[in-house]
């Protein structure tokens, strides 16, 4: 049995996901973490363009994709701006310092 | 047209508070200006929608078809209350430009009560059941952040810690009843909801009425929740006067009254209902006659006459209690104003300490005295012809106890009233000899709402038609003004209540042969009080330690959040599945 496109492209979203997921839970560097969330986005970027070919609206899921891509990209411009700042403040980019919300 | 109205009415305090924090704290001449222009714009345009009361929807959003549409509708008893929270919101705003002089942080709290009467109206105007819920906790936030507003203070952080946590816990009441009509009727539209009520099943109708009916009590400070009340009392005095006594705390009457139609048959509830507001009715005016503290006596007084409202609506009088509610916001909000200008001129609240002020500050003694008299049921003002109608209408619909203890409780309204009055303003002079009289801008609004205790009664058949027209479960009868002031004049609980009022400012006449009696009286009030008072404060105790708990899940640490993220989304992956596998 070969699979349909749409069955390939979301098996790649959800290890995506998991590959995700995992680093995010492991790292501790914050331009890791940074890279980690790159790949979840992505795994969701994968997932619309799965469901658009699934239902038929390539259209929207393509439009939902760019705009996705782009809101991302500006999570991770301030993500990494933040990060330039902890190293200042910290000096050191280990998310371990930064504890001072402990309840 | 309506719906511009009903978005102007809620939109220009919320563009007024974000004006007044844009303007920031170094200019307050113009944050005076911008909270009075907005808030006073506000009540204009709630005035205008009073004329275009009608049961159809006005605002209709639609919210991409998951809750249903989020919708406005300016019926009868919406506008009214809009109008109420406007008007009286408008006038402690001009109120507060002489109270609040000077004050440090004026944006923070013009902010505040600017969003407050725009939820205010929101909650009373929205025909969404979650939007009512989004507005009602908005207005407990507000209401608990300007309790707190002398944030230096620890008896106000924890006045409005205890608002915040005993209504939030009324509040759930509120919620379960949302997700409850929400899961069986696919939407939250309140007048599907009221359509078809009796299709709930019994046992979750059951749950829904009296999960509002503890969200009404806790909102409206009735037993066994009312302990908030008088603690909220920290508030500066015009949040006492709008949030405290005129609007926020009868959003629970409001709630009552609104769901009335769909409850009443529900066993037991109406008796629930009655028995919830006489017991606070008769508590309150006890601990009142006991009270020292000036803004605290009238807190209980608020609690007593919102008994007044809740009974009516549990003896199915639902114009009744809508006509004093009128009446209270108004008469009430003049005692407070009143109230506040001697605060704000003696600078203490203990009424031992004042005396003789009458001679000082003539004009408030004079607001004050009617204020007075409206609570206690003088004839021709508001607050007699409502009261009189809720214990007229009240031995038509139902038994003659409750009406008997209300009857008492009136001459106890009596005593403690022109015992407030009296160590006031009259009595000996004491030390405050520079006690000036109020300002132009709290003269305002004092003369105002003066006017309004002696002529809103007036607008009872206009208001009882609006009711009638546009609230098609309640099946109301539209009555004009001469009939009820006939009824009122005519019936026999009239003549009681007026004998009762006689004898009680009789007995604070006699008050040194009475003093025994008295004591015994305050003595049972105290334990009573302390005893809902410890319960209470137990609650509030155990929700700050579950809070300080809670804080051990705050590692600071980002990767055990994670694992917080991940293992919520696995729960509603399993949620979601158990769903499909059904």
């Amino acid at each position: 049995m070969t699979a349909s496109p749409a069955t390939v492209l979301m098996a790649a979203g959800l290890g995506l996901l998991g590959v995700g997921l995992y680093g995010l839970l492991i790292s501790r560097n914050l331009i890791r973490i940074v890279v980690v969330l790159q790949v979840l986005v992505k795994a969701a970027v994968l997932a619309l363009v799965a469901a658009g070919s699934a239902s038929g609206r390539i259209g929207l899921s393509q439009s939902l994709g760019v705009t996705v891509i782009v809101a991302d990209t500006v999570v991770a411009v301030i993500a990494l701006a933040l990060a330039v700042q902890v190293q200042r403040r910290f000096g050191t980019l280990d998310v371990r310092a930064l504890s001072s919300l402990k309840g | 047209m309506a719906g511009w109205l009903i978005a102007l009415t809620i939109g220009l305090p919320w563009v007024g508070a974000l004006a007044v924090l844009a303007a920031g704290d170094r200019r307050p001449r113009a944050q005076h200006a911008l909270a009075v222009g907005s808030a006073t714009a506000a009540a204009a345009v709630s005035l205008a929608l009073l004329r275009l009361g009608s049961a159809d929807v006005a605002v209709r959003i639609g919210a991409g078809g998951v809750f249903g549409e989020f919708t406005f509708v300016p019926d009868g008893l919406g506008v009214f209350l809009a109008a109420i929270a406007a008007v009286v919101g408008g006038l402690s705003v001009l109120f507060s430009v002489d109270y609040m002089r000077g004050e440090p942080q004026l944006g923070r709290y013009y902010a505040l009560v600017l969003m407050f009467i725009g939820a205010m109206a929101g909650l009373v105007l929205t025909g969404s059941l979650l939007l009512l819920f989004l507005f009602w906790e908005m207005v407990a936030f507000c209401s608990y952040a300007l309790i707190a507003f002398h944030n230096d203070d620890p008896k106000a952080v924890a006045g409005g810690i205890k608002a915040l946590i005993i209504t939030q816990i009324g509040g759930l009441g509120l919620l379960a009843g949302v997700v409850v009509i929400y899961a069986h009727h696919g939407t939250t539209d309140i007048a599907t909801f009221l359509t078809h009520a009796g299709n709930l099943p019994n046992g979750m109708l059951t749950l829904t009425a009296y999960g509002f009916l503890m969200a009404a009590a806790a909102k409206s400070a009735q037993v066994p929740f009312h302990t908030w009340l008088p603690d909220a009392m920290e508030a500066p005095t015009p949040v006492s006067a709008l949030i405290h006594a005129a609007t926020m705390v009868n959003a629970g009457v409001y709630l009552l009254a609104r769901f009335y139609p769909a409850f009443a048959g529900v066993p037991g509830w109406t008796d629930v209902v009655v028995a919830v507001g006489v017991a606070s009715a008769l508590l309150a005016a006890l601990m009142a006659l006991a009270a020292t503290d000036l803004k605290r006596l009238l807190a209980y007084s608020t609690i007593s006459q919102l008994g007044y409202m809740v009974y009516a609506v549990g003896a199915g009088a639902v114009f009744a209690s809508q006509f004093h509610l009128l009446s209270h916001a108004v008469y009430k909000a003049l005692l407070f104003l009143g109230a506040g200008a001697v605060i704000h001129a003696v600078g203490t609240r203990d009424v031992r300490q004042m005396g003789g002020l009458g001679t000082q500050m003539p004009f408030v003694g004079t607001v004050f005295f009617l204020g007075a008299g409206a609570l206690v049921g003088v004839p021709v003002l508001n607050g007699f012809w409502s009261k009189e109608l809720i214990l007229e209408t009240g031995i038509n619909n139902g038994s003659w106890l409750p009406v008997i203890v209300l009857l008492a409780t009136s001459g106890l309204t009596a005593c403690y009233a022109v015992r407030v009055v009296w160590l006031v303003f009259f009595g000996h002079a004491t030390a405050f000899r520079r006690a000036y009289d109020a300002p132009a801008a709290m003269r305002i609004s004092l003369g105002v709402l003066a006017a309004g205790t002696v002529s809103s009664w007036l607008l009872a058949g206009s208001l009882g038609r609006s009711l009638a027209t546009t609230l098609p479960f309640h099946h109301l009868e539209a009555r004009s003004l001469g009939d009820i002031v006939t009824e009122v004049i005519t019936a026999p609980p009239t003549a009681a209540a007026l004998a009762v009022t006689a004898l009680g400012l009789l007995a604070w006449w006699r008050r040194d042969r009475l003093a025994r009696a008295g004591r015994f009286a305050r003595v049972a009030a105290l334990v009573i009080e302390n005893g809902s008072e410890w319960i209470n404060t137990q609650v509030v105790r155990a929700a700050v330690r579950a809070a300080a708990a809670a804080g051990a899940t705050q590692t600071g640490l980002l990767n055990w959040n994670m694992v917080g993220i991940v293992a919520g989304l696995l729960a509603l992956l399993g949620i979601a599945a158990m769903g499909t596998l059904r």
